[in-house]
C-alpha cells in the first residue's frame, strides 16, 4: 500500500499555510517532515487526517489502494480512522482521557469493540503488555510518566490495525530514554509493513527513523531526500540553519566563558569558597506518595555560576528546583538564601510560558505591573524588546495569542527587568522547536551574561545542558545524585520510575 | 448594608491584602490596594442597575454598555439578534418601571367609584377592585422587584466573592467553616430560607432582602472558591509571587478577569431567581403585605375578578415573563463568551 497526496493546500483568508504539490508515502519507508513551528507541518498531518479546524480551507486529493479522496471533504476520512489512518497525537498526557483507565481506553480502538468487548479488552491488555505496560492496564493516565503515556497513546492509535500512522510531534517533552523507546516503536511499525509519516522538529528522531526527510518552511517543502543526505549534507540554506540550531552544534561566545567551577565527580557544591554563595541546600530530602525523589542532598549555588539539573522525567528535577526556590518545603534539610536574593532578585522561567502570565489580560498589563511595582525604567523594557527582537505590538495581545518562543522571551524580559542575581529556568525550551530554542537560549544567555546573574537550568536535554552550563547535577530515580563538570562521562540513564511526578 | 458594593469591594481587597504569607516588604498601602479592587468590583455590582438605564433600548449602539464589560472582546462580534431582542425587552421593562410613576403618580390612591373600570387610553390597564390605577401599581411593583432583586444579587455576589476568595486563599479552618456554612444553606431550599426569615418579621422589606441575599450568596461562594483555588494554584500566581507583585495585582490581573464572566452569568440568573422568589412569596401571601404593590401580590388580588377583568391578573404575569425572558437572552450570551475566553486563553 502506498499513499499519494496531490496538490495539497491549506489556506486561511487567502494566506497559504500548507502548499505541497506531491507527497508519496510507501510501506516500509518512513517519511519525516521537519521544520520550525508555524511552517505548516502539523497542519499537513491534520489535513490528511481530516481533523483541521473548520475555518481553514483545504484543497487537494489523496489516493491509496485505488481509492481517490477529495481532501476538501473532511468527512471522507472519518470512516478510515483507526482502520486505515491513525494519528499519534502530540502531548499524549493531554490526549488521553484522564477519567478512563488505560486498558479500557485502548480497548475502545479495537476492531471488535462494538461486537465483542471482552475480546477488545483482551487485545488491549495483550498490546499493552507487549509495549511493557502490562502492569499499568488498570492505571489512570495521570499516574504515568510522559514516556509511558506516549506508549499508551501508541497502543490506542495502532490497536485498530491501521497501516498508516501519522505521528505529530511524538517526542515533544520526552526525555532521551523515552525518545529512544518511541523511535523503536515507530521503526517497528515501519518494519512490519506500516506506512509512517512523522512530523517533528526533533532531528535526532528523524535520524533514527531514517527513510525520507522533508524540510518545510513557510508552507513549502524546501528540501527533500533520503534522511542521511538531507540531515548530513543539506543543500538549502534553511536546512543548514535548522541543523546548526541543534545544541550540540552551537557556537556562541557565551559558551566558552563558563566560570571555572569545576569539581571532581562526587564532590559537593563545587564552588570556590571565595565566591559569594547565593543559595545553600543542606541534607535535602523529598518524597511523594512513598517514593523518594532525593534524600540527603547538598547543593550550593554561587554568584554568576551556571548549573544544570538534569535527569530523566520524573526524577524530581522540578521538585528540587521548587524546594531550592522555597516554593515548597523539603521533607528534611533546609534551604538558605543569601540576602542578595531578596526583593525579587530570584526569578524563575517556566516550561510553559503561557501559564506563567495571567491568561486573560494583555501582556502589557503583566509587564506594566512589574515596572510600576518595582519602579523600573519603562525605557528599559523598550530596549529589551528591541534586543530580544520582539515587536512592541505583541504586548497588546493575551498570552494565548503569542507563540511559545516569543512568550518565553517576554518571560525572560519580565525576569530580567528586576535585575535578578539568580535565574531558575525550568525546562524553558523543551516545548520549542530547534531554531526557536536557539534564539530563546541566545536571548537568555545574552541577558545572563550582561547582568552576570547565576543560572540554574533544569533540562532533560543533555546537549543543551552541555552547551549552556558549566556544572551539572544529575538526579536519578534511585536516589543517587552525581555532580560533575558538564561534558564528563554521564552514567547510563536508568530505568525511569513507575510513576512520574512533576 | 446600605452600600453593599463599596463595602463588599473594600473588605474583599482588604482580605486579600492582609492574608499574605510572603512579600511583606513591598506591600503597597491599603489606599493603593483599594481603588483597584473596589472599582472593578463596583463595575460588576452596578451593571444590572444604572447601566441598564442608559440609552435608548433597541438602537444598534446599545449593545455597547453590556459588551463594554468584555473590553472590546465581544464588541467585535456584535450583538446577535436574540441578544438585542433581550436587551430591548429588558430596557422596555426598566423604562416602564422608571417612567411609570411620572404618568400614573400614586399606586395607592383609591377611588371606589372607578371599581374595575375597563382600560382606556389614559389608563391602559384600567382600575382594580378598590379603584386604584393598575398601571400605577404595576409600575411601582416592577420597580420594587427590580431594585430589590438587584440589591440582593449585589449583596450576595459581593459576600460570596469575598468569602470564596478568602476560603481559596487561606484554606485551613476558614475554608472549612465557610464551606460547612455553605453546605448547610445549600441543603435547604432557597424559598424555605426566605420563608423562615419572612415569618420571623412578618413580611418586611428588610427581612426579604436579608433572606434572599443569605440564600443566594452560597452559589457565588462555591463557584468563586472553586475557580479561585484553580487560579491561585497556577504557575502564573507563583511567578507573580516571585516578582513580588503584591495582592492588588493578583486580584486585578489574575482573579478578577477569571471570575468576571462567571459572576456575570450567575448574577443574571440571580436577578431572575430573586424576582421570582419575591413574587412567589407575595402570591402565597407571606411576602410583602398590602397595600404595597408587588407583582405576586397583584396576581393574588386580581384572581377573584378574573372573569370581569382578566387584564388585571395578566399584566403582572406578562411583566414577569418579559423580565425572565430578557435575562435568559443575556445569560446565554455570557455563556458563549466564557467559552470564547477559555479558548483564547489556551
Amino acid at each position: 500500500m502506498s499513499i499519494h497526496l496531490h496538490e495539497l493546500a491549506v489556506t486561511t483568508t487567502g494566506r497559504a499555510l500548507v502548499d505541497v504539490t506531491d507527497l508519496q508515502l510507501h510501506r516500509g519507508r518512513p517519511v519525516t517532515i521537519v521544520g520550525e513551528s508555524g511552517s505548516g507541518k502539523s497542519l499537513l498531518a491534520h489535513a490528511v487526517m481530516g481533523t483541521l479546524a473548520a475555518e481553514l480551507r483545504v484543497r487537494g486529493s489523496m489516493s491509496f489502494d485505488g481509492q481517490y479522496l477529495d481532501l476538501a471533504h473532511r468527512a471522507t476520512r472519518r470512516r478510515l480512522w483507526g482502520r486505515t489512518l491513525a494519528l499519534l497525537p502530540q502531548e499524549p498526557v493531554l490526549a488521553l482521557d484522564p477519567t478512563m483507565r488505560v486498558g479500557a481506553q485502548v480497548a475502545e480502538g479495537a476492531a471488535t469493540w462494538r461486537t465483542d468487548r471482552r475480546q477488545a479488552r483482551t487485545a488491549s491488555s495483550a498490546l499493552l503488555a507487549r509495549l511493557g505496560l502490562g502492569g499499568e492496564v488498570r492505571a489512570f493516565p495521570h499516574t504515568l510518566s510522559g514516556g509511558m503515556a506516549q506508549r499508551v497513546a501508541f497502543a490506542a492509535a495502532t490497536i485498530g490495525g491501521a497501516p498508516v500512522l501519522i505521528a505529530d510531534e511524538p517526542s515533544k517533552g520526552l526525555d532521551e530514554l523515552a525518545r529512544a523507546e518511541l523511535a523503536a516503536l515507530l521503526r517497528h511499525h515501519v518494519e512490519t509493513g506500516g506506512v509512517l509519516l512523522t512530523i517533528t522538529h526533533d532531528l535526532d528522531l528523524a535520524r533514527t527513523l531514517g527513510g525520507d526527510v522533508l524540510v518545510m518552511k513557510d508552507a513549502l517543502v524546501v528540501e527533500r531526500g533520503p534522511a542521511e543526505e538531507v540531515l548530513d549534507h543539506p543543500r538549502h540554506p534553511y536546512s543548514r540553519r535548522l541543523l546548526a540550531a541543534e545544541p550540540s552544534r552551537w557556537d556562541h561566545p557565551w559558551m566558552r566563558q563558563h566560570p571555572t567551577h569545576t569539581t571532581t565527580a562526587g564532590g559537593r557544591g563545587g564552588s570556590r569558597d571565595t565566591d559569594a554563595v547565593l543559595l545553600t541546600g543542606a541534607g535535602l530530602g523529598k518524597s511523594f506518595a512513598g517514593k523518594t525523589l532525593f534524600h540527603d542532598l547538598d547543593i550550593t549555588v554561587t554568584a554568576g555560576e551556571r548549573l544544570a539539573l538534569t535527569g530523566p522525567s520524573g526524577s524530581g528535577k522540578t521538585t528540587l528546583g521548587n524546594v531550592l526556590l522555597r516554593l515548597i518545603p523539603p521533607d528534611t534539610g533546609r534551604v538558605e538564601h543569601s540576602p542578595a536574593l531578596a526583593g525579587g532578585r530570584l526569578q524563575k522561567l517556566y516550561q510553559d510560558p503561557a501559564q506563567a502570565f495571567p491568561a486573560r489580560v494583555p501582556l502589557r498589563h503583566a509587564l506594566g505591573d512589574v515596572i510600576r511595582r518595582h519602579r523600573c525604567d519603562p525605557r528599559h523594557l523598550d530596549t529589551l524588546l528591541g534586543t530580544l527582537r520582539l515587536e512592541h505590538d505583541l504586548l497588546a495581545r493575551r498570552p494565548g495569542q503569542v507563540s511559545g518562543g516569543e512568550l518565553q522571551r517576554l518571560a525572560i524580559i519580565r525576569a530580567v527587568l528586576l535585575a535578578p542575581t539568580l535565574l531558575f529556568a525550568d525546562e524553558p525550551t523543551s516545548r520549542l522547536d530547534l531554531i526557536t530554542q536557539e534564539e530563546t537560549v541566545r536571548c537568555l544567555m545574552d541577558q545572563v551574561e550582561d547582568t552576570d546573574c547565576a543560572l540554574v537550568l533544569v533540562t532533560h536535554d543533555e546537549a543543551l545542558a552541555t552547551a549552556v552550563t558549566g556544572r551539572r547535577l544529575t538526579l536519578h530515580p534511585s536516589d543517587t545524585v552525581r555532580t560533575g563538570t558538564t561534558g564528563s562521562d554521564q552514567p547510563a540513564l536508568r530505568r525511569r520510575p513507575a510513576r512520574a511526578l512533576r | 448594608m446600605t452600600d453593599p458594593n463599596g463595602s463588599g469591594g473594600t473588605s474583599g481587597t482588604r482580605n486579600l491584602g492582609t492574608s499574605s504569607s510572603d512579600a511583606h516588604g513591598r506591600e503597597p498601602s491599603t489606599a493603593q490596594v483599594r481603588p483597584a479592587g473596589a472599582a472593578e468590583h463596583e463595575a460588576l455590582q452596578e451593571q444590572p442597575g444604572p447601566r441598564l438605564l442608559q440609552g435608548d433600548p433597541g438602537s444598534p449602539g446599545r449593545a455597547g454598555w453590556w459588551t463594554g464589560l468584555g473590553r472590546g472582546r465581544r464588541a467585535a462580534r456584535g450583538g446577535s439578534r436574540a441578544e438585542r431582542a433581550a436587551l430591548s425587552v429588558l430596557g422596555a421593562v426598566v423604562l416602564f418601571a422608571l417612567l411609570g410613576p411620572l404618568v400614573w403618580p400614586d399606586p395607592a390612591a383609591q377611588d371606589l367609584a372607578r371599581f374595575l373600570e375597563r382600560p382606556s387610553l389614559s389608563e391602559p390597564l384600567g382600575h382594580d377592585h378598590l379603584g386604584r390605577s393598575v398601571a400605577a401599581r404595576l409600575a411601582s411593583a416592577t420597580r420594587l422587584s427590580l431594585l430589590l432583586a438587584v440589591l440582593c444579587v449585589a449583596t450576595a455576589a459581593a459576600a460570596g466573592t469575598v468569602a470564596g476568595v478568602l476560603a481559596a486563599w487561606r484554606g485551613g479552618w476558614i475554608d472549612a467553616a465557610l464551606r460547612g456554612t455553605s453546605e448547610v444553606l445549600i441543603a435547604l431550599p432557597l424559598l424555605l430560607v426566605v420563608l423562615v426569615f419572612s415569618a420571623m418579621a412578618s413580611g418586611g422589606l428588610w427581612t426579604l432582602y436579608v433572606g434572599l441575599a443569605l440564600a443566594q450568596w452560597v452559589e457565588y461562594f462555591r463557584v468563586v472558591r472553586a475557580r479561585s483555588a484553580l487560579v491561585l494554584g497556577a504557575p502564573a500566581v507563583e511567578a507573580a509571587g516571585l516578582l513580588q507583585l503584591g495582592h492588588a495585582h493578583l486580584w486585578r490581573r489574575h482573579l478578577w478577569p477569571e471570575l468576571r464572566p462567571l459572576l456575570l452569568t450567575l448574577a443574571t440568573f440571580g436577578v431572575g431567581t430573586s424576582i421570582l422568589a419575591l413574587s412567589t412569596l407575595g402570591f402565597v401571601g407571606v411576602g410583602l403585605q398590602p397595600p404595597t404593590a408587588e407583582l405576586g401580590l397583584m396576581v393574588t388580588e386580581a384572581f377573584p375578578y378574573w372573569s370581569e377583568a382578566p387584564w388585571m391578573s395578566l399584566a403582572p404575569v406578562i411583566v414577569l415573563t418579559a423580565v425572565l425572558l430578557g435575562l435568559l437572552g443575556l445569560r446565554r450570551q455570557d455563556g458563549t463568551d466564557r467559552v470564547d475566553g477559555t479558548q483564547g486563553a489556551r
